[in-house]
């Protein structure tokens, strides 16, 4: 099954993207639960509280299937960042991509938590 | 900053508690709210000034005379908010250029705000100034996290670090003024004004701390970010949007000069770093048909405009274009060049008629 994640926002304002094949085992032991529980009720971005003052941060779109979900940087678990760097790497392996379908060297995604945020 | 906060011996109550309490308009509760702000406004007075200033945002003269004072954290490559403080004011160069550049860099940005345009700090009440660096692992970004700016190193192959451009670190103290003075919702043309505000006095910070007029002006934001293996020159132009970089790898500059070329999208908080080129652009031509120094003429009716009342948090462009028009009319004439050629840029990209 293929997954597909869009990091949008940024300083730069950049959007990047990256996919990758994955099992349909896979998807759905791992990937389809967490994307159904990050677009459950309660998760969404709208969410009541404050606003959160933050600004050029980045916020990912990961659709695995179709299901497709919006998560903030500050919010990105450490499931999320394996994938994302998964999605990544596979990206560096294929030969250069069209203009705006970034795959090449890359970003974000360290490997520590947003502990401030959680 | 909770973590800031004093432990008073005579508090029991934990400052968010009384926070909570504070805020209480309930009647039943109006004796406690009372007790609550006092005790508050003990255990920290410069906070209880900085949280008025959020509840009431600074339309007004500062009240507290400023004092720079900058803190510079360095995150080590973790995902940690603060990190360990390597330089404090005053204190000596660090040797490295991450916490060097950042802690220059706000001190050219409160110098700004404070001697052109008598803004006491971003919040008008003296705020500690805060960065941190070396954030994250090859993490391609700055950020303003609602109370400091945050610095990564870049990726090395698309990104150098991001304290080496002085536009990206006024662009991201400015998002601090605009939280405390318009405070400008993060969405759509809103949005895209907060990041235009940012772009603005992010140059304004290099064209002031460089003394070059507005015809010297390079008007780019994030010069020198980029790694030599990329196409382009910044992250974004004032003064010809849309042409800062064409890259195989990151695409092409997105941004709209004008309203015929308005990027509806629901990426981006709606496009707020794509659409921002549109009254980016209205100031690059107030600008420089105005001449001389920006920071004087455009600059300071922009900030007349951020402080005059007439924003709302959900401002659309024709509505900050009025309000800038009238700004320049308050403070240079009505009938004046100055008015006129602020109404001009706003007609020239599409917003005013
Ligand atoms: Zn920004």
């Amino acid at each position: 099954m293929r997954i597909e994640i869009t990091r949008s926002g940024g300083v730069g304002g950049m959007t990047r993207t990256w996919s990758l094949e994955v099992s349909r085992a896979e998807a759905e032991e791992r990937w389809l639960p967490l994307a159904e529980a990050e677009a459950g009720p309660g998760k969404g971005m709208q969410d009541a509280g404050p606003p959160d003052p933050a600004r050029d941060r980045f916020t990912y779109r990961i659709t695995v299937g179709y299901t497709e979900v919006s998560v903030p940087e500050s919010r990105l678990g450490e499931p999320w960042r394996e994938l994302i760097e998964r999605a990544r790497e596979a990206g560096r392996a294929r030969p250069a991509p069209g203009p705006g379908e970034g795959s090449g060297p890359t970003t974000a995604a360290g490997d520590g938590t947003p502990e401030e945020l959680l | 900053m909770s973590h800031t906060l004093p432990r008073t011996p005579c508090s029991i109550v934990p400052p968010h508690l009384l926070m909570r309490l504070a805020a209480r308009q309930d009647a039943r509760f109006a004796v406690a709210a009372d007790a609550a702000r006092r005790a508050l406004r003990e255990l920290d007075p410069l906070r209880q000034a900085r949280e008025e200033s959020l509840r009431a945002p600074v339309r007004r003269p500062s009240a507290v005379v400023g004092t720079l004072t900058r803190r510079i954290h360095d995150a080590g490559g973790r995902e940690v908010l603060p990190g360990a403080l390597v330089r404090g004011e005053g204190g000596a160069a660090t040797g490295d250029p991450s916490a060097d550049e950042a802690y220059d860099g706000l001190g050219s940005t409160y110098r700004l705000f404070s001697e052109e345009y008598g803004r006491s700090s971003i919040d008008g009440a003296g705020m500690d100034l805060a960065a941190t660096v070396h954030y994250g692992t090859a993490y391609d970004n700055a950020f303003w996290d609602g109370e400091r700016m945050v610095f990564g190193d870049g990726d090395g192959e698309i990104f150098g670090r991001f304290t080496a451009s002085l536009t990206v670190i006024g662009h991201e103290l400015t998002h601090g003024v605009t939280q405390y003075s318009t405070n400008l919702e993060y969405q759509g043309q809103s949005g895209a004004l907060n990041e235009s505000l940012s772009d603005v006095f992010g140059v304004l910070v290099e064209q002031r701390a460089l003394g070059q007029d507005a015809a010297a002006a390079s008007w780019l934001v994030g010069a020198g970010l980029f790694t030599a293996a990329v196409q382009g020159v910044a992250l974004r132009s004032l003064a010809a949007p849309g042409t800062a970089y064409d890259d195989d790898v990151l695409g092409r500059d997105p941004q709209p000069a004008t309203m015929a070329d308005y990027v509806e999208t629901a990426s981006d908080n709606g496009g707020v770093h794509i659409n921002s080129g549109i009254p980016n652009h209205a100031f690059y031509l107030a600008a420089t048909a105005l001449g001389g120094r920006a920071w004087e003429g455009a600059g300071r009716i922009w900030y007349d405009a951020v402080l005059g009342g007439s924003i709302p948090t959900d401002c659309d462009f024709p509505t900050f274009a009025a309000a800038t028009t009238a700004a320049a009319g308050a403070r240079f004439g009505a009938t004046g060049r100055e008015a006129g050629a602020v109404a001009d840029a706003w007609s020239a990209v599409g917003v005013l008629p």
